[in-house]
């Protein structure tokens, strides 16, 4: 049980992990993600990679959106630049892995400073790259880790209190000396350098690229997931990713356990997994406007206090 | 043009027989074979559907009458399948909750795009053959794609077919223009490089090209741009049914009097059915028999009859449903060369079904 954590110092209200209950819970979290790929098959690893990429892509998204108050449908362009460049790189200059991703990203946030995107009519470009789904799933789940700790760490300087203010109220914010533009740029080129990077991984993982790859519903997914997790959240948007991702796909074993009373079932079940769908994603946003992430908050506090009522 | 189709058509129920003689000389199905398993990544819901649910159903009725028929060889068939709103990475979940649970033998791909990012994929688990809806020029690359083949003329060929079909239809001289309208997908741009190279060697100008989304309602703004340029032809290439109508509809009321012609998934019947006289002298490639063709042949009578079983209020069937069957009478034919050749193996569930088959 653990009934409140009073700090004394401002380090200890900044601090990342501000308890131990925390730490040990982070831990498990973290020994789990270690376990899954030994444990699992090869479509629940893949959904894990999926996942580990949308995590990315959205904690970026949920920087721009949710942090500093700008919407923004570009987030799949973003990701085709980085993978476009990804491919670009790897079969141009031959550069390693590691380079490429942050050149991916790098890139994404120039062009996110321009709000462009990838033209349409470009051609597929193919990796030679051969990876492993497994290999694969140890370089995207890390790199996720470290992203999100990476953007939990810039809310804890003036940059990340600028996007914050700029969200509150951007006339207060200029008065209180922040440059608006600036910033707001800046929070441009942070979202799409987390786009660039899992487009780069995008590529790496599927090893194609083509345009079709990056759609305008797939800017509308990240969104969706930002606002489902939680807007200005970022555990909000790990478990908005995650449900974006796996819901769909759960939804399916709806469809798999009526089949055998129904053979017909694939036919009608699969445009009503499409509403079923969407009618969880309203649904989650009028009984908990918040997201996903207010509705762990909830579960968090009542354990806290239990045994005893709130 | 018409000759040529047809004689694919006879080739089509040719086959047809072959299989159905060779299945009906063993009609004793024992339940202690292992089934041989046909996966697949069916699009029943997003902008293909409307193919999907056909491909579908044409799978599930091949399914069962092999089955009725006692199976590949006495062993039973079972078609497993996943819909995949015709997104990749949807489709690639698909592809790998299948071959993790079942090791099909042979798969059905639900787009180019699918079938180019699980190649690599393929190639290195080596025991599963695919097809499916696409007919993607690059897929008959046999060194990038050895476990994929497509089931008939490529685009790039159903372009050229179309192209030589209209440079017959010059008149004093004058060769014919055309305008080519496809979609914003891979499916899409697969044979348009192509297509144009080969209206070059032919001295067909290409006035105009127009990409659209799949599916996609407001034309508009595309149609008077075709206006502009009047073509003699327009050839519409990867799409289903929307916007092949609202180009029609509206080019036709604008007194248009060009002459429409498709590649194999705009050449649906239904597309002429729904429209009436606006699609009048639609033409398009068509390596199949149409289901209700004059043509006759044991395995169309047998499709006939198993669609009739399954659903009797369905009437006509649609290309889809011709193309998911075709494809699984293919598979059957690889499955049983590959059981003549490595014989009866116990451990088809490790190796999968055609490893043995180079």
């Amino acid at each position: 049980m653990r009934i409140g954590d009073a700090k004394q110092s401002y380090e200890a209200d900044e601090a990342i992990w501000t308890s131990q209950t925390q730490k040990l819970w982070l831990g498990l979290f973290l020994l789990i993600l270690v376990v899954f790929p030994f444990a699992v098959d090869s479509y629940l690893l893949y959904l894990g990679c999926l996942v580990g990429i949308a995590v990315i892509s959205t904690t970026g998204l949920n920087i721009l959106t949710g942090f500093t108050g700008l919407i923004s449908l570009g987030q799949a362009g973003f990701m085709g630049v980085g993978a476009y460049t990804v491919a670009w790189l790897s079969i141009n200059t031959g550069l390693p892995f590691p380079v490429t991703l942050v050149l991916a990203g790098l890139m994404a946030a120039a062009v996110g400073i321009l709000v462009g995107l990838p033209s349409l009519r470009v051609k597929g470009l193919y990796l030679a790259i051969a990876t492993l789904a497994f290999m694969m799933y140890f370089i995207i789940v890390p790199l996720a880790v470290l992203m999100v700790l990476a953007a939990r760490n810039v809310f804890r300087t003036r940059i990340g209190r600028a996007f914050i203010a700029i969200r509150d109220r951007d006339i207060s914010a200029e008065i209180l000396g922040i440059n608006l533009l600036r910033y707001k740029l800046m929070s441009f080129a942070l979202s799409s350098f987390y786009a660039g990077v899992a487009g780069g991984l995008f590529a790496y993982f599927y090893r194609v690229v083509t345009p079709e790859s990056f759609p305008l519903s797939m800017s509308i997914f990240y969104l969706a997931a930002v606002i489902v997790g939680g807007m200005g959240n970022l555990l909000g948007g790990i478990l908005g990713a995650a449900f974006m991702t796996l819901v769909p796909e759960a939804l399916k074993l709806l469809t798999a356990a009526l089949t055998p009373f129904y053979p017909n079932a694939p036919v009608f079940m699969s445009p009503m997994l499409e509403i079923i769908f969407g009618a969880l994603i309203v649904g989650f946003l009028i009984f908990e406007p918040h997201g996903l992430a207010e509705i762990w908050h909830r579960i968090r506090r009542f354990f806290r206090l239990w045994p005893f009522r709130n | 043009m018409f000759r040529n189709i047809l004689k694919k058509g006879r080739r089509l129920a040719g086959l047809g027989s072959l299989v159905a003689a060779l299945t009906v000389a063993a009609p004793v199905m024992s339940q202690d074979k292992e089934p041989v398993v046909f996966g697949g990544s069916i699009p029943l819901s997003g902008v293909f559907a409307f193919a999907g649910i056909h491909i579908h159903a044409g799978l599930t009725d091949y399914t069962n009458w092999i089955n009725s028929q006692g199976g590949i060889n006495g062993h039973p068939v079972e078609y497993v399948m996943e819909d995949t709103a015709y997104e990749v990475d949807r489709s690639v979940a698909a592809f790998k909750k299948i071959s993790g649970s079942s090791s099909p033998a042979t798969y059905y791909g639900d787009s180019t795009g699918f079938m180019k990012a699980i190649a690599s994929e393929l190639n290195s688990q080596g025991n599963t053959l695919m097809s499916g809806a696409s007919f993607a020029t690059a897929l008959t690359d046999n060194e990038q794609y050895p476990y994929q083949f497509i089931p008939g003329p490529n685009y790039s060929q159903m372009f050229g077919i179309i192209l030589e079909y209209i440079a017959t239809q010059g008149e004093g001289g004058d060769m014919p223009t055309v305008a080519f309208v496809y979609s914003d997908t891979e499916f899409g741009k697969d044979p348009i490089e192509n297509g144009k190279a080969r209206a070059g060697e032919l001295g067909i100008e290409v006035v105009e090209e127009i990409v659209t989304k799949p599916g996609s309602v407001d034309v508009s703004a595309e149609v008077l741009k075709l206006r502009r340029v009047r073509p003699d032809f327009v050839v519409f290439h990867g799409y289903v049914l929307s916007p092949i109508n609202e180009f029609m509809v509206q080019m036709r009321q604008m007194g248009l009097d060009t002459q429409f012609m498709g590649t194999f998934w705009s050449s649906d019947k239904l597309i002429i059915d729904k429209m009436g006289a606006d699609a009048d002298g639609y033409m398009g490639v068509m390596p199949y028999n149409y289901y209700d063709s004059e043509e006759s042949g044991p395995m169309l009578d047998a499709l006939r009859a198993q669609a009739e079983k399954s659903d009797p209020e369905a009437g006509y069937r649609p290309t889809g449903y011709m193309q998911g069957w075709f494809n699984a009478m293919v598979w059957t034919e690889v499955v049983k060369r590959t059981l003549a050749r490595c014989g009866e193996r116990t451990d088809r569930r490790q190796h999968g079904g055609i490893s043995c088959l180079d």
